[in-house]
């Protein structure tokens, strides 16, 4: 079992592909492990992008300190083990708490990465995304790892995913009451109970970022989203169709195909990152993958064609670089 | 721990997949958990003797109640082995628990939010969160009897009742550096964890579900 020893605590991981590949490393959600990531052991290397995936400590494999670590530590550890391991210049992919890790490595370690993927995530907590996370910690310390669980599904993954996978959700509960442990997690959202927005710091992320959000991401929504895409200039936000929080889990060919194209993209030098907004193909193989996003992204209202064009129009007409920091205030 | 845990953990997957939990083994898990519900009621119930002049000792007291509701809950919900070597390996097991942990040492003399009752905190911590069952279960293996349910069940309020040693680890002041107190966690969790590999061991002889 491959082990990197960071402060005195073991940190578990799995690396996946061919030497020489540009690196992708994901950061897992609040309660995933490195299993959660299999399909991408496959597909991702198969597309020339070689895959590294580790437990945080508190999580799966890695150790759990009973007092817990502060929110720091984890973009440390991670920087620790790419040094560790030689990776001079990954990609750093992180969903929902995985991503406010990224963004915080992006932030601390700028000339440590290649390019950041924040998905499903946050840097700020609003009012709903900290009622949330109120519920979701009151659940799992007052009630225990199952109702925890119960809570997110719902979140996480669509009604026809859900329909159409009802065993399989028993099973991913038992299995992930069975692997987790309930202190480490905690102390995993406890490490965010002193959090403070990270917008501010937004602009100092430089490096290339593709911003991920599903289209019915009900815990970390849009305008979340949008306020990353608003604070990192050289950021793209794609909206992902039809799928919710962890869409990561439902949908790993065209997520593959989104990290895959924007690590080459960005390997050649083509990629641009204009804070521009753009929806995925709901088919992986779709080519093109990406239309730029009609309309007004931040409204759930699907508008009248002739609403449509007028707001394409002020988007067109207003370059969206002079944009930003007017927006940003809002 | 982990890699013996995950050897034991595939063995005893694969006997209780096939036959079902019996009664010996029942009964070596009921026995093992009843010592360890003893021990942590044992300290808690010397709190009931001193003057409530402290802000957890409510939540003290409540778990004091929670760990012999769950010994007897467990009790009562057991096919108990008519097999009287399962008695004496639990007895066995019983006795190193007691010495591993040391657990006599909170017996003696008034209990105060000293360097001694943090790692009572620790101890019962270890106690609390080491020991599951359910994990050595096939994921897709019902709880749908009396036993296993009990055995959920007991395991849920464990997460519940942890609360309380969590907030006292990380709040509570016993006059030790931050290093020190991760050791000391530590050296508590080892214990408990030896006993714990035991009793794995102890389950499914010879790939007998017993």
């Amino acid at each position: 079992m491959p082990v990197f020893t960071f402060e005195g605590h073991e940190l578990y991981y799995e690396l996946h592909g061919r030497d020489g590949d540009p690196v992708l490393t994901i950061v897992n959600g609040l309660s995933m492990r490195t299993s959660h990531w299999g399909p991408y052991f496959q597909l991702l290397p198969e597309a020339g992008v070689r895959v590294l995936t580790y437990d945080m400590l508190g999580q799966g494999n890695s150790s759990k300190p009973v007092l817990g670590a502060s929110f720091s530590d984890h973009a440390a550890g991670l920087h620790a083990l790419h040094a560790h391991l030689g990776i001079q210049r990954p990609y750093v992919f992180g969903i929902s708490f995985g991503g406010v890790v990224a963004l915080r490595y992006a932030v601390n370690y700028p000339d440590a990465l290649a390019g950041v993927i924040p998905v499903s995530t946050f840097s700020e907590l609003d009012a709903q995304l900290r009622g949330h996370s109120t519920n979701l910690y009151l659940g799992l310390v007052r009630v225990g790892f199952g109702f925890y669980l119960d809570l997110l599904m719902p979140l996480n993954f669509s009604n026809a995913w859900i329909a159409e996978h009802q065993e399989l959700i028993q099973l991913i509960r038992r299995v992930g009451v069975s692997t987790n442990e309930l202190y480490g997690i905690q102390n995993l959202m406890e490490s965010l109970a002193d959090f403070r927005s990270m917008t501010p710091e937004l602009p100092e992320i430089t490096a290339p970022a593709l911003i991920l959000n599903g289209e019915f991401d009900y815990l970390t929504p849009r305008h979340l989203h949008d306020i990353l895409r608003r604070g990192i200039r050289n950021s793209r936000l794609v909206l992902v169709p039809r799928v919710c929080h962890a869409f990561t889990l439902e949908i790993p060919r065209l997520t593959s195909r989104l990290i895959a194209d924007f690590v080459h993209g960005v390997e050649r030098g083509d990629w641009q990152g204009d804070q521009s907004v753009w929806v995925a193909a709901e088919d992986p193989a779709a080519e093109p993958l990406l239309q730029p996003c009609p309309g007004d992204h931040l409204r759930a209202i699907p508008l009248p064609a002739s609403e449509q064009r007028q707001v394409a129009r002020r988007q067109r007409s207003t370059p969206r670089r002079r944009r930003a920091p007017e927006r940003a205030r809002n | 721990m982990q890699s013996a845990f995950d050897r034991h953990r595939r063995r005893l997957q694969a006997c209780f997949g096939a036959q079902g939990v019996g009664p010996d083994d029942q009964s070596r898990i009921t026995l093992f958990i009843q010592s360890l519900k003893a021990i942590n009621a044992g300290v808690l119930a010397r709190l009931e003797l001193q003057p409530m002049d402290w802000a957890p000792w409510k939540f003290l007291h409540t778990q004091y109640y929670r760990e012999l509701e769950m010994s007897t809950l467990m009790g009562r919900a057991t096919t108990w082995s008519t097999n009287p070597l399962v008695y004496v390996e639990a007895g066995n097991l019983n006795l190193g628990l007691w010495n591993r942990t040391r657990a006599w040492d909170y017996l003696q003399g008034p209990l105060a939010p000293d360097a001694r009752f943090y790692r009572y905190l620790a101890m019962s911590h270890a106690l609390l969160s080491v020991v599951r069952l359910i994990p050595v279960l096939p994921p897709s293996m019902p709880l749908d009897t009396p036993f296993l349910q009990a055995l959920h069940d007991v395991e849920e309020e464990n997460g519940r009742q942890i609360q309380l040693q969590i907030r006292l680890l990380k709040e509570l002041d016993p006059g030790l550096e931050r290093q020190e107190r991760e050791a000391l966690v530590e050296e508590e969790r080892e214990q408990v964890e030896a006993c714990y590999l035991e009793l794995l061991e102890s389950l499914c002889p010879d790939g007998s579900a017993g």
